[in-house]
């Protein structure tokens, strides 16, 4: 009786769980198709030669092409950046057991095989994804059957590389399962962390594995490139650019440290001693990184100016729609009478498809001296300006009128580009608005009314009250901002005047995605576009991440 | 002794009236500001509706009010880019994929709101983090995905609607707003409801999605707004009009109309209406719940 209870209740557990995986299947293998696998495969294309149809491997060539020595630099770093995970890890993990005063450390050896396993299923789906890939070339001029689908997937699996890295594969499958039986049988999973310990040690081992595997293909590769270049008698420099940029960035990052610990030290004469310290790395990093130029100078131009554009309508754009859209929110959270007609009003832009709006944003700024923003311009005495059509930077125009010549480099984002970003800031004002009042409603009222009983100013309690308060607000928001002028895309698209050539400013309009796009939907490079993908990528990457630090230490979350 | 009792001080007439007077200013400045941010928002919607209803002439000129209403510039545009195949094609294509997207993320968020299964939260952080990858990275092996998915398939993919709705019908978004709400629905009804013999899917029907009428609603007008806008993917996996949504035919349409202003802006307005229309039906709702769960399609 007793055991019949027990069985039908485990019955019952697993019936719960073949629907909840039957209720999320549909979802996550959309996902996993389109969202995750898709990272995988677009790495796949990045390393061929891939002009619509997949040539040669080619391994990191597309990256050198684009970066030049800076990719080989920039991999040594990843995979330091991977090691140095799993070495944190393992810090961490250790703290834990010294704590619980449990010993899990033989269990890194069951880890290994799982993690080989997962290496293992990695590698077999690189080998195949190839000759899957060649199943539509085969298909051509035949009579679509299921049967000759069947036929040739068994020919994709059974091909010589394929087949052999899938034995592997199988192999390590049931290794692995051997082992969770004996891991099972012996109770292994009595004390429950041991459990998280395991996952922790595939971890690990995933990230020592892989970021070893990048030092070693990255130093082939460097390697090579010294062959190819000493044939043709030329020095490369790859290692001493990669010791000093690599060691500088080591320096800044060891400086942020100091800095960090600096602001915990008590008494003074640490606290100076730290900031010494931090500067004194930080100006060493920063020296050695003054190498960058020369590491990068044979890559691709259009990445450079891409990222510069980006890096222009990123700084044009956030800081102006954040301050705009606090000054309306702090307006809108008077109550005053009509506060919601306002909001809804406000909104509008945000809501009108981009095309349709941006297309009206290009006639009001257009060239053409009827168009309304040249009228108000001549109406106010001014001479009417290119606007959409203008290449040249704000910042040498301004000079250019007031008499004298800028440098090249700091002649700032075209005017075309500015015309951008006051779409940008007039589309998502009101977005950022309504998040704002959002956050203004949670900031309780006790606090200021006990302020204003102590005789503080609006100013002040502006400045020490509300925007402390909304500073979570403020940093979602400048995420979110930031990341959002790294995938635009559509309105700049039809303000540069749609694809072809290098748009009505000359290029100087074109931000990251919009070279990606360019080079992947007309000059057809796909797996040149791909390796910029990833750049893109890291670059978002690491933005995310210093935001993270920078910013999210001065969050105040009350 | 009885001095010391303090006696309110009464403000003197004048005073007071500047106080009044005072907030007034204030109150006006802040009107005068309000409504200097409505004006530019909305200006550039009143020239486009005032400019596309003017002659060709007086839409190049300076004019801002037009002499006569043309509407027939609304049936000219309408004609000359083929407007109602585009407009069609956009309500068919965001009827599919909406349909896909709701009732797959709401099986999803609700089995992972209210069913606990080995590696829940693992499978949602690692759904969640797609959040991250920019478009530009998925673009290209999509591309290759869905061309190949095509060629080896019984059904087409490129120039036809698969391609268009099955890679946005698994959303993370819809399926993290859905779940925040789920989770929130008390378990004594989900312990009633069993009592009464009914299993998950029964509950789900007939309890939680009549209390989530508003996370579906955002979800519905998002994705509306979303396929209203898709302009790159479109640009790559259709090459004729026959299966193109409309931002795709008003980019194209803003090419060739050239300099004929009043066309360009009739165009505009068309395509912006539908949108406009949900909006104002919805919008109330629409931003508290975008302002409660701060999150962008």
């Amino acid at each position: 009786m007793e055991r019949r209870l027990v069985s039908s209740r485990r019955i019952r557990e697993w019936r719960e769980y073949l629907t909840a995986y039957l209720m999320i299947a549909p979802s996550t293998i959309l996902i996993f198709t389109f969202g995750i696998f898709p990272v995988g495969f677009a790495l796949f294309v990045s390393l061929h030669k891939w002009r619509l149809k997949r040539g040669g491997f080619l391994g990191m060539d597309n990256f050198v092409r684009a970066l030049d020595n800076l990719s080989y630099i920039l991999f040594f770093l990843l995979a330091v950046g991977l090691l140095v995970l799993g070495i944190n890890a393992i810090r961490k993990m250790y703290q834990q057991a010294s704590e619980n005063d449990d010993r899990p450390w033989w269990l890194a050896f069951p880890a290994l095989v799982f993690s080989a396993t997962i290496l293992a299923l990695i590698y077999w789906v690189f080998k195949l994804l190839p000759e899957l890939l060649d199943i539509a070339d085969k298909i051509i001029g035949k009579e679509k059957s299921r049967e000759l689908f069947v036929q040739l997937l068994g020919e994709a699996f059974r091909a010589d590389l394929a087949f052999a890295t899938w034995g592997i594969f199988t192999k390590l499958v049931l290794a692995s399962i051997v082992v969770g039986v004996i891991l099972f049988f012996a109770k292994a999973f009595q004390n429950t962390r041991n459990f998280g310990y395991l996952l922790n040690f595939v971890f690990i081992e995933l990230m020592l594995l892989i970021g070893g595997w990048l030092i070693f293909v990255t130093y082939v590769a460097v390697q090579d490139a010294y062959r190819v270049a000493f044939e043709a008698g030329a020095d490369p420099g790859i290692w001493p650019q990669v010791i000093t940029i690599g060691s500088g960035v080591i320096l800044i990052i060891i400086s942020w440290r100091f800095w960090q610990s600096a602001i915990q030290q008590s008494s003074d004469r640490a606290f100076i001693f730290y900031i010494l310290g931090a500067l004194t790395l930080l100006v060493g990093g920063a020296l050695l990184i003054t190498e960058l130029p020369t590491a990068m100078a044979a890559g691709d131009e259009d990445i450079w100016t891409g990222l510069k554009v980006t890096a222009f309508y990123s700084l044009g754009t956030v800081p102006f729609q954040l301050t705009f859209s606090l000054f309306l929110a702090i307006l809108l959270f008077q109550r005053l009478a009509g506060s919601e007609m306002f909001r809804m009003l406000y909104f509008l832009p945000y809501v009108t498809p981009t095309v349709a709006s941006a297309a009206i944003f290009r006639q009001l700024f257009s060239n053409r001296y009827q168009a309304p923003i040249n009228q108000l311009l001549i109406s106010l005495g001014f001479e009417p300006l290119q606007w959409v059509r203008e290449p040249s930077g704000i910042f040498t125009m301004v000079a250019e009128s007031l008499n004298f010549n800028l440098p090249e480099w700091a002649a700032g984002p075209s005017l075309a580009l500015v015309v951008i970003m006051i779409y940008s800031i007039w589309t998502f004002v009101g977005y950022n608005t309504v998040i704002y009042l959002a956050g203004l409603g949670n900031i309780s009222t006790e606090l200021m009314e006990a302020a204003k009983i102590d005789g503080a100013g609006r100013w002040a309690i502006f400045r020490h009250i509300t925007l402390p308060l909304l500073s979570p607000t403020t940093y979602f928001l400048s995420m979110l901002s930031i990341i959002g002028t790294f995938k635009a895309f559509n309105h700049i698209w039809v303000m540069r005047g749609g694809g072809g050539g290098a748009g009505s400013a000359l290029g100087t309009t074109d931000t990251f995605s919009i070279v990606i796009f360019t080079e992947f939907f007309e000059k057809l490079r796909f797996g040149y576009a791909s390796a910029m993908a990833f750049v893109l990528f890291a670059v978002i990457l690491s933005l995310t991440f210093v935001n993270n630090k920078i910013q999210g230490s001065r969050v105040f979350y009350g | 002794m009885a001095n010391s009792i303090s006696v309110p001080r009464l403000e003197p007439k004048n005073e007071r009236f500047l106080q009044v007077l005072g907030s007034w200013i204030g109150k006006l400045s802040i009107y005068a500001l309000l409504i200097l941010g409505v004006v530019i928002s909305i200006t550039p919607f009143v020239w486009m509706i005032l400019t596309s209803l003017m002659t060709l002439g007086e839409a190049q000129g300076i004019r801002w009010i037009p002499t006569e209403l043309h509407f027939e510039n609304y049936v000219e545009a309408w004609k000359e880019a083929a407007f109602s195949e585009y407009f069609t094609n956009s309500v068919i294509l965001t009827l599919i994929t909406l349909s896909g997207e709701l009732t797959f993320s709401i099986l999803a968020a609700y089995a992972f709101a209210r069913i606990k299964f080995p590696g829940r939260d693992a499978l949602f952080a690692l759904l969640l983090s797609t959040i991250m990858i920019p478009a530009m990275v998925n673009i290209i092996p999509n591309f290759l995905t869905v061309t190949w998915l095509g060629r080896i398939g019984p059904i087409k993919w490129i120039n036809n609607w698969p391609a268009q709705t099955v890679p946005f019908m698994g959303s993370i978004f819809a399926i993290f707003l859905l779940r925040q709400f789920f989770q929130q629905v008390p378990n004594e009804l989900y312990d009633a409801a069993r009592i009464d013999g009914s299993g998950h899917l029964r509950f789900l029907w007939t309890v939680v999605l009549p209390l989530s009428k508003a996370p579906l609603m955002v979800i519905i007008v998002l994705s509306f707004i979303g396929s209203w806008n898709s302009l790159a993917w479109p640009m790559l996996v259709t090459n004729s009009p026959e299966w193109r949504p409309i931002a795709l035919g008003l980019a194209q349409f803003v090419d060739e109309a050239g300099q004929r202003l009043n066309l360009m802006m009739a165009g505009a307005f068309i395509t912006i209406i539908p949108i406009l229309l949900i909006y104002f039906i919805t919008q109330k709702q629409f931003t508290e719940s975008i302002a409660r769960s701060g999150l962008k399609g």
